[in-house]
């Protein structure tokens, strides 16, 4: 029987290495936290055959003392907490303390580093958890720390290993996270001496994205920063044009940790999710800060995932702000936008703000208005959201107005206060009738497109994306007054459907009927469709049921939200009011056009395609040498 | 192949057959016209195999023949022509010369052998009617065709001979369009087509050229020998039309006929199409309806769009039933209206939810069925 003992320490954290250094892009994480934490401005990052052989990092922080810099390698010794109750305020990256004892414990580890006011620098050299030595060292002020022979005492652990570029491009990622969370610090990333990135510091995040993701990535983002309460939302959304295949390019930040929480993901691809195609994710750079006691990032080791107190509060605050922000883009999103309906929309906005800051909003509306006038573009020198509304309308129309983005994402730094109000009343269509006088239609083209003639170069409208939009949101508010017209049949359609589809028709009967369907049950799995919506054709009507049958049976009417119901009815509904006439009218297709920005999103379909593109002059130009 | 013909015969004749053009690529012989030249007339004749239309101009044959051109490139030519004279000569490689006055124009024509013969008829059922009685039933219930493709069957008018009656029917599934006249139908001869919409309009177009026009069916194809006798312009002999017609089952429209009558109103057709037209006149796409109410010897027609406004439209009627209300579109008001020619017509209705009819005395019915609001 053996008897039970304490284990040595090195046994010890050997098995938190277990936990903390999963793989070689975890050491780096911490050591990049650790650089950050200490107030780097600069933080090289260099590692080898995956992480395998070598890591290091080095950065320009504050350094530590000769006894620091012993006692750091000891388990649960940090200076960035004191007591229980600062885990309720964390503003660091770190605070086990765990890290680095458990790294030393299973590698070969070398630290050197020198406090501002030493004359030399120290350094500390532990092998597999055994300190070999301590001595002066000549260095500047900063830290560096090398790691080599990872997981050298455990060779179970390197057979777990994935191949060079598996790990290689782990830490990649992870050094690319943390790039993005500090745009103000320069990173510099080199594999196998072979520099990868390397980002001066950024003043901007925008900067930083282009830095790190290529130029042509940002005239795709727009920045966004809403306040509500203590929780603060900002970064860069994507236009929804831009979606992506992958969930890549959605990148979230809690307290300017990089996480991966489910929370803020899912909100992200909810709000979209009337923009954005099935399957498609936007891109999203996204900081949100929120009291740190009211988030546990102590859910693991690594910190990657993330609990909140109130889930739902930050995922309808997260919603609710990316809504908003979409539809400010929405309604921008006329590149032709006339000065006339400036002044209702800064008033507008204007008014979304809280009480306290009404003088400031004021003041904010009344520089921006002429500024608008005059090209809707000049800064506002008070920017709130009437700053973040322009910056809106300059950042729609990059084709005709290119360069002039910059100028929009400087002032989102200065923009305060704004509320991400959800009832915010939606501009009655008169307020905000688009002026379309320097507009030529050209004529219709493959079909379904129409070509325009603006001011500042072409226009391509997918008519049927842009009727549908027009029809969802027609139907919508129809359903909202409850004014609706239906249509009584002459001649009834007859449909079958199958046992499942019939029972869940005949348990939604009611909401069906809401929608201006008699659907009246005659014998087994049969109906009679005696009156359909007036828009509907009646030959649509038996295809359109079965329709919503299958979506039935999808679940897609599922929960309790009546109102998620009438989106999904809308998005069904909207493809079949669209009838494309086969000759049209300029008065015709301008009055489309018309219709289409005075929607809430006038760049996508319901289902998420886009309504149309600009091919500005420049385009043009440089597409044709001339 | 050489004739010479009067210019104005030649573009009348051109313009006959001119609309119809098949649209495939892949075979160009379609959109030609295939001129036939015997004796003293030549003959023009167009297909888009689903319709055909060949009719017969006097002209001056000196050489007999047969070639192909661009019917629509050829008639504004024709049309524009300096004289009247037009000379027209077609060399064995199917180049055609054709010339007047001053100008003369080469056209590349296409030989005659790719040319789909249109089909002739033997002994189907036949029927010889009234041009311009066909004209005005036509007229009287075209209008109300589906024009959704998807439900093919409803494209078209229904022409049933039956128990002594010709009808005609249309309908779109939410008014349908009935006119009927008493005829002798023997029993052998009874049937039914339906005749698809675009031969409707070019059998409406052609019609009224002369007395009678023949009509021969069979369940797959029908033709109309329509007699051009009264017409001027070296129009000779009738101008045969061939189409195919639809074939399906017509939807049995007596059942949804009304039978019983509850509340008839006389009106005066011009005044109440003018009332409904201007109260429509603020229907939008979003609210596309009128009200009708009727109230004692008053009949007022309401209509209003949230986004611009409403318009109220009263006429004195004679009515002294119960107040009733009721919402149609006002195109389904307006369509017979406008289609008919007799001054009085009588209008039934019930309540909100059963249909409106239109009628007239000479056996015309059209049922609208009304929109309401929720």
């Amino acid at each position: 029987m053996p008897s039970i003992r304490i284990l040595p320490d090195r046994v010890a954290n050997q098995i938190a290495a277990g936990e903390v250094v999963e793989r070689p892009q975890a050491v780096i994480k911490e050591l990049v936290e650790n650089a950050l934490d200490a107030g780097a401005t600069r933080v090289e990052v260099e590692f080898s055959h995956g992480g395998r052989s070598m890591m290091r990092v080095e950065d320009n922080g504050c350094g530590m003392s000769r006894e620091d810099a012993l006692l750091c390698l000891e388990r649960h010794a940090t200076s960035k907490i004191i007591e229980a109750d600062d885990l309720n305020r964390l503003g660091s990256y770190g605070f086990r303390g765990e890290a680095l004892p458990s790294i030393a414990s299973v590698s070969r580890f070398t630290l050197q580093t020198r406090p501002q006011g030493s004359e030399s620098g120290t350094e500390v050299l532990v092998n597999g958890g055994r300190l070999l030595h301590v001595r002066d060292c000549g260095r500047p002020v900063g830290t560096r720390i090398e790691v080599a022979q990872l997981f050298h005492p455990v060779p179970a652990r390197r057979k777990f290993l994935k191949t060079d570029q598996t790990e290689a491009a782990h830490i990649v990622q992870c050094v690319r996270l943390y790039a993005l969370a500090c745009p103000g610090v320069s990173f510099t990333l080199i594999e196998d001496g072979r520099v990868l990135f390397r980002s001066p510091e950024c003043p901007r995040l925008l900067d930083r994205v282009g830095e790190i993701f290529g130029r042509h990535f940002t005239a795709d983002l727009v920045p966004i920063e809403v306040r509500e309460g203590d929780m603060v939302l900002r970064g860069l959304i994507g236009k929804p044009v831009a979606a992506r295949p992958t969930r890549h390019e959605m990148i979230s930040f809690i307290n300017g940790r990089p996480v991966d929480s489910r929370t803020v993901n899912y909100a992200i691809v909810e709000s979209y999710h009337e923009y954005i195609a099935k399957g498609r994710y936007p891109m999203a750079f996204l900081f949100l800060e929120i009291d740190p006691a009211a988030v546990d990032v102590n859910v693991h080791p690594a910190k990657r995932e993330v609990r909140f107190r109130s889930e739902p509060q930050v995922r309808s605050f997260i919603i609710r702000a990316i809504l908003q922000r979409l539809r400010e883009l929405g309604q921008a999103a006329s590149p032709l936008l006339g000065a006339q309906t400036e002044p209702a929309r800064q008033a507008e906005a204007g008014g979304v703000q809280p009480p306290g800051s009404a003088p400031v909003a004021g003041g904010a509306a009344e520089a921006a208005g002429p500024g608008g006038q005059a090209q809707g573009m000049q800064p506002a020198p008070a920017a709130t959201v009437s700053a973040l509304d322009a910056a809106g309308r300059v950042i729609k129309v990059p084709a005709f107005s290119a360069g002039l983005e910059a100028a929009a994402a400087d002032r989102l730094p200065g923009a305060g206060v704004s509320s991400a109000t959800p009832q915010q009343p939606i501009p009655s269509p008169r307020q905000a009738a688009p002026v379309l006088t320097a507009w030529r239609f050209i004529g219709l083209a493959q079909g379904s497109l129409a070509l325009f003639e603006a001011p500042g170069g072409l226009v391509v409208l997918d008519r049927r994306s842009a009727l549908e939009r027009i029809w969802y949101e027609r139907l919508l508010a129809q359903h909202g007054t409850g004014a609706l017209a239906v249509q009584r049949l002459l001649l009834p359609s007859t449909l079958e459907l199958d046992p499942v589809a019939s029972a869940l028709v005949k348990d939604r009967l009611g909401f069906v009927q809401a929608h201006g369907f008699e659907l009246v049950e005659f014998g087994r799995n049969f109906f009679r469709i005696e009156a359909v919506p007036d828009w509907m054709e009646p030959g649509d009507a038996v295809d359109f049921i079965r329709e919503l049958a299958g979506a039935l049976r999808d679940g897609r009417f599922q929960g309790r939200d009546e109102r998620v119901w009438h989106e999904e009815y809308a998005r069904l509904a909207s493809a079949k009011a669209v009838r494309l006439s086969q000759r049209a009218g300029e008065a015709e297709m301008l009055g489309l056009l018309r219709d289409l920005f005075l929607t809430r999103a006038p760049l996508t379909s319901p289902q998420g395609r886009a309504t149309y593109f600009e091919l500005s002059q420049g385009e043009l130009a440089r597409r044709l040498q001339i | 192949m050489k004739f010479k013909i009067n210019r104005d015969h030649f573009a009348n004749g051109l313009a006959q057959v001119l609309n119809v053009v098949g649209s495939k690529a892949t075979m160009p012989i379609l959109s030609n016209v295939l001129i036939e030249a015997e004796k003293d007339q030549i003959s023009l004749t167009t297909t888009n195999l689903d319709l055909g239309i060949r009719c017969k101009i006097k002209a001056e044959v000196k050489e007999a023949g047969t070639v192909t051109l661009p019917v629509k490139r050829l008639a504004s030519i024709v049309r524009e022509l300096p004289n009247t004279d037009v000379t027209v000569d077609a060399a064995p490689n199917h180049q055609v010369k054709l010339s007047s006055g001053g100008s003369t124009f080469r056209i590349m024509g296409i030989g005659k052998e790719e040319f789909p013969p249109l089909p002739e008829f033997g002994d189907e059922k036949a029927f010889t009617l009234e041009q311009s009685e066909l004209a005005a039933m036509l007229r009287s219930v075209s209008y109300a065709e589906s024009q959704d493709e998807t439900r093919y069957i409803l494209n078209g008018v229904y022409f049933n001979f039956k128990d002594g009656k010709f009808s005609l029917v249309a309908t779109d599934g939410r008014r349908l369009a009935l006119m009927s006249k008493e005829m002798d139908v023997p029993a052998e001869s009874s049937g039914s087509i339906i005749l698809p919409a675009k031969t409707v309009s070019e059998l409406s177009r052609l019609l009224d050229k002369g007395e009678k026009v023949k009509i021969n069916f069979n369940e797959r194809r029908c033709a109309f020998q329509i007699a051009s006798n009264k017409d001027s312009s070296g129009l000779i002999d009738s101008i045969y039309l061939y189409s195919k017609v639809v074939e399906g089952n017509y939807p049995n429209y007596n059942q949804v006929i009304p039978k019983e009558t509850h509340q008839r109103i006389k009106l005066e057709r011009q005044l109440l199409l003018d009332c409904v037209h201007r109260a429509a006149l603020v229907c939008s796409e979003k609210a596309n309806q009128v009200k009708l109410k009727l109230t004692s010897n008053l009949l007022e027609i309401t209509a209003q769009s949230p986004d611009f406004g409403e318009a109220h439209e009263s006429m004195a009627v004679n009515y002294s039933g119960p107040d009733l209300q009721v919402a149609f579109n006002p195109t389904f008001i307006m369509d017979p209206l406008k289609a008919l020619t007799k001054d009085e017509i009588f209008f039934e209705v019930k309540d909100e939810i059963s249909p409106g009819v239109f009628k007239t005395l000479d056996s015309f019915v059209c049922v609208i069925m009304p929109v309401r609001l929720t």
